[in-house]
């Protein structure tokens, strides 16, 4: 495996910087190195919103969701994903319409300007910042726990995690956006190929499917319903995932932006359908590899449940393949997620120049952050990536109503939503409960925002219609 | 295909979407503890959630053909 690993590792960076270098040699100006040129087609444009999405949290995190809680992980990740994309092509042609109307440098430049407050702008990016953060911690921090137990003795987990945000700050600095995508593009074509091959072993290790779930029920019947072994799945947690994952489009920012730099709403339209077969495609291999897991080795810990199934359970090339599959997993979402950071750190910050400085600066300053969270964070990767959508759906409702609204909307609204933010984090760091009565947090948050953003809109509007008469 | 027609459709197919959201988070496709009736061995939850997840993204093609907005300018 080492031999094969070295191959193609070589392989792998030299294809990522030499598209770096090309997409640098293209960069005419700093919109072309934050946007891309802003005139992106399907391919490239639906693999890089693809790899930016599935994530390690998908390659890692999912197939242990399916061995500890069993079959209900598709009702949360799958079925919600086809809600998304559907709403893609809603709130792409709604957020297209209003960048024409008002311009582009960020999502959160496109708030204040709205909203006419400049807080609509700050409120969205501390949110993005206070739940983007540890999300992009946890990607480098599962894939270094991996590698860390894969080769026990070479380098320690903050090591590979130093190595994955160096590599990320090189090529993502040098060439921009289009590098990044470009990477997207390679990365999640690897992604896809290894799952399957992965997912293949597994299913003919039983010689069959049929076979593979008669194995699951024998081993643990709870596994191949609602709500799982851990009682997990419920009405209230499927609903509430499905919300913020449906939400991830608008509140995620280095997804928001791939849909506003499509090259045409028909183009965005097709990204949306594309996504939707890639997300089919690639989380059914999941279910695969985390069943084969919930049978062989129903009591290991993540991380050596993985370097099982990923590694010593398959030939060597595929291991290889493996390994840099999944760093290639963690680093497309990463990359997107500390570049979009850093692209909203400048949208908020008027210039007077051209100047990229401020860009790169950012995107310096969140890799650190994330780096040094990454060492701190805890290793479910699933269940934080869920908090990380939750977090960033509380500015939604926010964001929907600025874009969809014909008016400024209030700005009460702005400090409704900062208000669901503190209170959120506060059930985040145990202070208040996560609870009221039967019902979750972040539904009754959402519940509310949604209520409020509604009201305050046909209030402002039944005011300007008296006025006006 | 008239504009008229075409928001229509648009909305048939978003009340077709929040129809299927519906049921699939109804215990219809979620009952607790059942895996019965299976399809080649796919318990039935699954292969439901299956099902509707690929209705999700036909509607999805179907909505893009018929979506009332336009633009065909760059951004």
């Amino acid at each position: 495996m080492i031999k094969w690993l070295i191959i193609l590792g070589i392989i792998y960076l030299i294809v990522l910087f030499a598209m770096a270098l090309i997409s640098r040699r293209n960069n005419k100006s700093s919109k072309d190195f934050i946007f891309a040129g802003s005139n992106i087609g399907l391919l490239l444009g639906f693999l890089s919103f693809a790899a930016t999405l599935f994530s390690t949290f998908t390659l890692m995190g999912m197939p242990d969701f399916f061995r500890v809680h069993g079959i209900g992980a598709w009702m949360f990740l799958a079925f919600s994903d086809g809600v998304m994309v559907f709403f893609i092509l809603f709130f792409g042609y709604h957020l297209r319409k209003k960048v024409l109307e008002k311009g582009f440098n960020g999502i959160s430049s496109l708030l204040q300007d709205c909203y006419g407050n400049k807080w609509a702008g700050y409120v969205y990016f501390i949110g993005i910042f206070i739940f983007l953060i540890p999300y992009a911690s946890i990607q480098i921090r599962g894939i270094a726990i991996f590698l860390s137990s894969a080769f026990p003795e070479f380098i320690p987990i903050w090591g590979w995690s130093l190595a994955m945000v160096t590599l990320i700050l090189i090529y993502s600095e040098t060439g921009g956006l289009k590098a990044i995508m470009f990477a997207d593009v390679f990365q999640g074509i690897l992604l896809l190929v290894i799952v399957w091959i992965i997912a293949v072993t597994c299913i003919n290790h039983f010689g069959g499917i049929s076979n593979l779930f008669a194995q699951v029920e024998q081993t643990n019947a709870k596994l191949l319903s609602v709500p799982g072994p851990k009682g997990l799945f419920t009405f209230q947690f499927l609903l509430s995932s499905l919300l913020v994952i449906v939400l991830i489009p608008v509140s995620q920012p280095q997804l928001s932006t791939r849909l506003v730099i499509m090259k045409n709403l028909k183009t965005t339209h097709r990204l949306a359908i594309a996504v939707g077969c890639f997300a089919i495609v690639i989380i059914l291999s999941t279910v695969f590899i985390g069943l084969y897991g919930a049978v062989l080795y129903p009591d290991h810990n993540t991380a050596d449940y993985l370097t099982q199934v990923l590694l010593f359970d398959q030939n060597g090339i595929v291991a290889a393949l493996a390994i840099i599959g999944l760093m290639a997993a963690a680093l497309s979402t990463t990359d997107s997620q500390l570049f979009a950071l850093g692209t909203e750190l400048r949208s908020l910050i008027p210039a007077k120049d051209d100047s990229l400085l401020k860009t790169r600066l950012g995107i310096i300053f969140f890799a650190i952050a994330a780096l040094v969270f990454a060492n701190l964070a805890d290793d479910r990767l699933v269940l934080l990536a869920r908090v990380s959508f939750a977090g960033t759906a509380m500015s939604a409702p926010l964001i929907l109503t600025g874009i969809l609204s014909k008016n400024k909307p209030p700005s009460a609204i702005i400090l409704i939503t900062a208000v669901a933010i503190l209170v959120f984090l506060l059930s985040l760091l145990g202070f208040i409960p996560s609870k009221i009565g039967v019902l979750r947090l972040d539904l009754v948050l959402l519940a509310f925002l949604t209520l409020f953003c509604v009201s305050s809109i046909l209030i402002k509007n039944k005011n300007i219609k008296s006025q006006n008469i | 295909m008239k504009q008229s027609v075409k928001k229509k459709l648009w909305l048939m197919y978003s009340i077709l979407v929040i129809l299927i959201t519906t049921i699939g988070l109804s215990p219809l496709v979620i009952p607790t503890f059942v895996f019965n009736p299976k399809l080649f061995g796919v318990p039935y939850t699954l292969w439901m959630g299956f099902i509707l997840t690929s209705l999700l993204v036909i509607l999805t093609f179907l909505g893009s053909k018929v979506h009332p907005g336009e633009d065909n300018s760059k951004s």
